[in-house]
């Protein structure tokens, strides 16, 4: 019962979205630090992180999961660089910062729950 | 550990921040300062800001080991004085006057600097709520399970 929840895929997989969404949340924050820095270019998850998690996911096989690293990488598809060769905007970053904390919570309550219906197997209690 | 995540970074952001007021408040201070301590009129300062890689933020269990680190903290690298001159005012009556009744003011325009309070109150603002996102992504995790 435990190794069916815990070591199922989509345990697994949200504790790794988990890590990825506290990554994205610091490199959010680095991007506002450096809102005038001129020249700083902003930086986000790696993009083909979503395709190898889709293929870890697909080859049913957790450690295919486990093993998935993010990285960081400077974004290339922003448009529009100001004449100080800086390219965040306020308003997108404010965005995706809510996104990301959305994200969070989602993640936070599913891993929360799925604990919780061990409980209460173990405690015989019906959630 | 860092319980909060990008503490860090956003504390940095908020010094730089700070410190651009204080030189914006002394430029607004001494817009009608003729004389400076070298004698001369005085010149606006202007703030650089720099982006530096955070040593101490280590996320390798995250990342792993192959790919960088690269989140950056930001300072302030440099406050130098805008040499550009100031304007010559006609006033024979003013104690800095020179013999043709001129005097040459200080290269500070107040509506300039006031663009640039309002740029880093809002961007002191922006880093505020990056704070605040932390302390509720932090209250989530702890509650994980309860």
């Amino acid at each position: 019962m435990i190794d069916s929840i815990l070591g199922s895929n989509n345990y697994q997989t949200a504790k790794k979205l988990l890590d990825v969404a506290d990554l994205r949340h610091q490199a959010i924050s680095s991007n506002l630090a450096n809102i005038e820095t001129p020249g700083y270019r902003r930086i986000d998850i790696d993009t083909n992180f979503d395709s190898k998690l889709k293929q870890a996911t697909e080859s049913n096989n957790i450690d295919n999961i486990r093993n998935l690293k993010p990285s960081l990488s400077i974004d290339q598809n922003v448009r529009g660089v100001d004449p100080d060769g800086n390219n965040v905007k306020l308003d997108s970053e404010l965005l995706a910062m809510n996104k990301n904390a959305m994200t969070y919570e989602f993640l936070t309550q599913y891993l929360s729950s799925s604990i919780k219906r061990i409980n209460g197997v173990i405690e015989g209690k019906v959630i | 550990m860092n319980l909060l995540p990008g503490i860090e970074i956003t504390a940095s952001a908020l010094n730089a921040e700070r410190i651009r007021m204080d030189v914006i408040a002394e430029n607004i201070a001494n817009a009608q300062t003729t004389r400076s301590v070298d004698g001369q009129p005085y010149q606006r300062k202007v703030v650089a800001f720099e982006a530096v890689l955070d040593h101490q933020n280590d996320n390798s269990k995250i990342l792993g080991s192959e790919s960088k680190n690269i989140i950056k903290k930001v300072e302030v690298g440099d406050i130098r004085n805008d040499p550009t001159p100031g304007p010559l005012v006609y006033n024979p009556a003013h104690p800095h006057a020179n013999d043709q009744g001129m005097v040459q003011m200080s290269n500070v325009q107040v509506s300039r600097e006031m663009v640039d309070l309002i740029s880093a109150s809002r961007a002191y603002e922006a880093n505020l709520n990056v704070i605040s996102t932390s302390r509720q992504m932090a209250r989530q995790v702890m509650s994980i399970g309860k």
